[in-house]
Formats: structure tokens, sequence, C-alpha cells
């Protein structure tokens, strides 16, 4: 029964985002754009360097990473930011926080909608074409049933770092920069733009200490990763379980504590 | 009954930047610790049953909004207290939503683009709402307004009267104690409004739901309430019933007439006739203002029939909204 409240804002969610068909086909066309720009940025990296290999990753393996990275943005993005500030600035904020439902829960769950819709709609479309095209360059075994397990993880992660950043708008009222900054830093850091294996060993070590890397890295590492190690695994999964539990309880701080600001001070 | 909102003197503070004129005034701000503090809020106590309909008025930017949040929970006064359904609104706040409907006039709670009976499931599911309950509202909905084809339009395609409401119809839903209602009739045309009320006074009676009604349209407030709040720059300025609001003014009407001849020479003349009364002229009317309490205004017309040929004849009554504007503009004495 209790979970019934949050269901019924995942299926508004899914019909929400049925009702815009076009919206997928941009979202396709987008992607392919983006996606002949990596390739042929790839080519001509790898065709300057002069080896087949480099930091340890062929064409094919970046090229990889980097498609099933965009997919997964398609489906992990969610705009919680802007959703966040706009609500603010139009002071519809208001009539979200009278729900019977605590607001971080409330927001997660009617983004849960899109979650399902964008799974099915690009990320297992791109992800099986791929599988196609490379014949089996993707490995499909245990490794598939690890990716789960750490994309719902790198959910949480993602959402609980959108609605910090999303918190700091009820103090600053406007969303535009902190919004760009975020996504350039999460995507840059988390691995999404450029695969952590190029970064310097030095930047590689802060990253990896980062909370942005259980976002894109963890994920697309152990779906590649074609004979995983227990070790590697459990550190992995491990890693993103730490940055899950520590990123949903500081967010829920800082909201709490924002949000008495706000009440005592006025928005 | 015992009051379902208890208010006992609360006043709010806002801590707002002085703001400086221009580029060198705005570059100044950005470092600013230049704080005033404004009393949006100030000292206000009342009470209301459930079942009332209480109108709260006040000027733009009176802090009627802010007492609303408050209410809600939304705002934390900054001292007093307030006591909604038995709980204080700030701490609660998830659970003061189970037992308040809010419709805030120009904003919409309902999803943009989806039909209005999703919604109204969403809601179902989010208070948690039986569905014995739910078809009772709806089977009621049904014997009050023509709901039907709205059920079924996706609400970004509704003009503002249909989707206000649907708004309000969302608002009642889950059987809340009280309804906010800020400003429900705004931007609406007669007959909307005129459903809006009958519907607002409906849901009232059937449900004994407490509505807390702001409003700038004065015909909303005679065709609901029967108690009224006004407050200005935070203060309250009255809190009774309508009736008692007019009779604060003398019970005074004005006779307006229309004669042959030149008008202002002629109410010069009534003038002399009628010392109890207060005569004025402009271009098409004589206006006589009688004190009820002096002079019946019955008399009056017989007395001006014998002296004058009156063509044509008003009666106007002192107007909810004329007090208002009075109380306004000088305060209650």
């Amino acid at each position: 029964m209790n979970l019934k409240k949050y269901f019924t804002l995942t299926r508004a969610g899914m019909i929400e985002a049925l009702q815009f068909r076009l919206s997928f086909i941009m979202i396709a066309v987008g992607n392919v754009l983006y996606l002949i720009v990596v390739y042929f940025l790839w080519k001509s990296i790898y065709a300057s360097a002069g080896t087949d290999v480099v930091s340890g990753m062929t064409f094919t393996d970046t090229l990889i990473y980097l498609v099933l990275a965009t997919a997964l943005f398609n489906f992990m993005e969610m705009y919680t930011v802007w959703e966040i500030g706009r609500s603010i600035q139009s002071g519809k904020i208001v009539l979200d926080l009278l729900k019977p439902i605590e607001y971080r829960k409330y927001l997660f769950w009617s983004y849960t909608g899109s979650f399902v819709t964008q799974f099915f709609l690009t990320f297992l479309p791109t992800f099986i074409i791929v599988a196609a095209v490379t014949h089996g360059a993707i490995p499909l075994g245990i490794n598939l049933l690890f990716f789960v397990l750490s994309v719902v993880m790198a959910v949480s992660v993602n959402y609980s770092i959108d609605f910090l950043v999303g918190t700091i708008c009820l103090y600053t009222e406007s969303i535009w920069g902190i919004n760009i900054m975020k996504q350039v830093i999460v995507l840059l850091l988390s691995g999404a733009t450029v695969p952590l294996a190029f970064f310097p060993e030095g930047l590689r070590k802060i990253v990896m200490l980062l909370p942005f890397q259980s976002v894109y890295n963890a994920p697309l590492t152990l779906l590649l990763d074609g004979s995983p190690q227990t070790g590697t695994v459990l550190k992995t999964l491990g890693t993103q379980l730490f940055w899950c539990v520590t990123m949903t309880l500081l967010s829920k701080l800082f909201w709490k504590l924002s949000l008495r600001k706000i009440t005592v001070n006025g928005g | 009954m015992s009051a379902i909102i208890e208010i006992k003197s609360i006043t709010k503070e806002f801590k707002v930047l002085n703001r400086r004129e221009g580029l060198a005034g705005s570059l100044k701000d950005l470092f600013s610790r230049n704080y005033k503090i404004v009393r949006a809020v100030d000292n206000i106590s009342m009470s209301i049953e459930q079942g009332e309909i209480v109108g709260y008025l006040g000027p733009n930017g009176a802090g009627k909004s802010t007492t609303i949040k408050m209410m809600t929970g939304v705002l934390e006064p900054t001292s007093g207290e307030i006591l909604v359904a038995g709980r204080i609104p700030y701490q609660n706040r998830t659970e003061n939503a189970q037992e308040i409907g809010v419709v805030f006039g120009q904003r919409s709670q309902l999803w943009w683009a989806l039909p209005l009976i999703e919604s109204f499931r969403i809601l179902k599911d989010i208070y948690q709402i039986t569905d014995a309950d739910y078809e009772g509202m709806m089977k009621l909905y049904r014997s009050l307004v023509d709901i039907e084809p709205l059920l079924h339009k996706p609400v970004r395609q509704m003009s503002l009267g249909q989707r206000t409401l649907s708004d309000i119809l969302a608002a009642f839903l889950h059987n809340p104690k009280i309804v906010f209602l800020d400003e429900p009739t705004i931007g609406l045309d007669v007959s909307m409004k005129a459903k809006i009320r009958t519907l607002i006074h409906a849901l009232n009676k059937e449900k004994n739901t407490t509505v807390i009604l702001t409003t700038h349209d004065m015909g909303d407030v005679d065709a609901l309430c029967r108690r009224i709040v006004i407050i200005d720059k935070g203060k309250m300025l009255y809190d009774n019933d309508i009736e008692h609001l007019k009779g604060f003014f003398g019970s005074y009407r004005t006779l307006k007439i229309r004669i042959d001849g030149n008008l202002k020479e002629q109410a010069a003349d009534i003038q002399k006739e009628l010392p109890d009364c207060t005569v004025s002229a402009d271009e098409e009317w004589i206006s006589v203002l009688v004190d009820e309490e002096k002079a019946k205004v019955i008399d009056v017309l017989g007395a001006l029939q014998k002296t004058h040929r009156i063509r044509d004849m008003q009666l106007e009554e002192i107007s909810t909204e004329a007090v208002i504007k009075k109380i306004y503009e000088e305060g209650v004495q």
C-alpha cells in the first residue's frame, strides 16, 4: 500500500514521457550527430598516436565505451537541477512541498517513469545494436548482473549530486550557470566524455576518490569487463555503495538545513 | 465545535537585502551585508471553526499569502503559535499536507500533459484515498459540475476556467479538513466565476470543509463568506461578520434622481428642503445620501416627488466593495 504512492508517480512519468513522441526522435538524432563527432575525433586521435592501443584501450573499445556512455546519459540524466530551479523561480515548489510525500522522494519518483521509458527506448536498443554490430565485443555473462547492480547505485549517486546542486538554487535563485557547471564537472570527472583510462595518472587517482566516477565509469567498466575478478568487482561496487549512502545522507541533510533556512527567511 | 485553525499573535519577519541602484550599486550589493527587516505579518490572531468559509482580504502585499504559507507549513512564523487540526504545521508539513488542500490562483498542481482523470488517479494514490471514498467524491463531483468532458482532456488544452475548476476539484479530492483558495476566480469570466462560487459553496456544505479564501473580487466575498478578515501592512484591520462590516459605516443609502433643469441649482434647493441629507449633483444625476437612522428613503422620495418631476431614479446600497475600499484607505475607526 505504501509503495503504491511512489509507483503511481512512476506510472504518471511513463505516460507523460510517452506523450512526447517527437522528443524521442530528437534525442535519437542528437545522439547520432554527437556520436559521429565522437567517431571522427577519436579516429584522428588514434591515427595521430600511430598505435592501435592507446592507454590500454583499442579504438573499438573506446568507441563502444562512449556509445554506451551516451546511451546511459540519456537514461540517467534527470534535469533535476533544472526542475528544482524552475519550481523555485515559479513558486510551484510550494505546491510540491504540500504533497504528503517528502520532496526529495517525490521528485525522484516522478522521474522514475522516464527512467523506465528511456531504458527501454534508448539504452536497450543502443546496447543491442552495439552488441550486434561489434560481434561480441560486449561480453554477455555475469558482468551484466554486476552492471545492473551498478547502474541502480549510479542512478542514486547521480540523483543525490543533482539534488545537492539543485538545493543551491534555493540560495542563488538562478539556475543556468550552476546547471552548466554541474554538467561539465560530472560528465568530465565521471568518465562520460573521456574514458578515465586516458586521464593522466595523477588526475585519475584523484578522480577515483571522488563520487563522480561511480556514475558512469563504474557501471561501464563492469559492463565491458569480460573476465571480472572478484576483487575488482567488489571494490567497484563497494565504492559505489559507499558514495550511494554518503551522498544520499549529505544531500538529505543539506536540503533539510536549507529548507529550514528558507522557511525561516522566506523565499 | 472546536477551532480547526488556531492562530495566536503570529509575526513573520523577512530579512531583505537593501538593494542599491545602478550598476555600481548592484556590484556593491554583491558584497553587502546591509539587510533590513521587513515585517510581513504583524501580531495576527484568529480562530477558525470547522466548516467556516472565511474571506481573507487585503490589498496587494498586505501579507495574505505569507499568512497562508504559515498555515500550510511552508513558512515558519518568527514568533507566535499556529495550530492547524491540532498540529504545528511547519514541524509536521508532510502530515499536515494530508489535512489540507490548496489552490494557488495561477499555478496548477495538475499533471500538465495528462488527462485530468490521470491527475485524479495519481492524487488518489499519493493521498492514499480508499476506492470507496474516491468513488464517493467523484459521484459528488458529477452531481455538482459537468465533469465528464473535462476528465479525458489533457490539462494543457484546458481553458483557464476549466483548469481552475479542475484544480479546485483536485484540492478537495482527498476530503481535506481545510482548503486554501488563493484568488481562485482571478482572470475568469462572469459565468465561470458563478460556477466556481457555486461549486465551492456546495463542497463546503456537503463535506463541512473549512475554506480560507483570499480574493480581490468582492463578488466572491458576497457570494461565499459570512465572515471576513481584513489585513493591511501585516496588521489585522477587521475580523467579523460581513453584515457587521456594513453596519460599521452607518446605514447609508444613496438615492439618485434625474430631473429637468439645471441640476446644480436644483441640488442646492433640495439640500435646503432636506437638511438631514447630503445632496450633490453631477452631469446626469442628483445624488441624495440618506442616513436611514434619521430619515426613510421612501419618505425622502415622497417629499421630492411633490416638488419636482422625477424622470428616473436609482437606489444604491453601500456595497461591500465600497466599504472595503474605505477600510483600505482609511482604516477602521
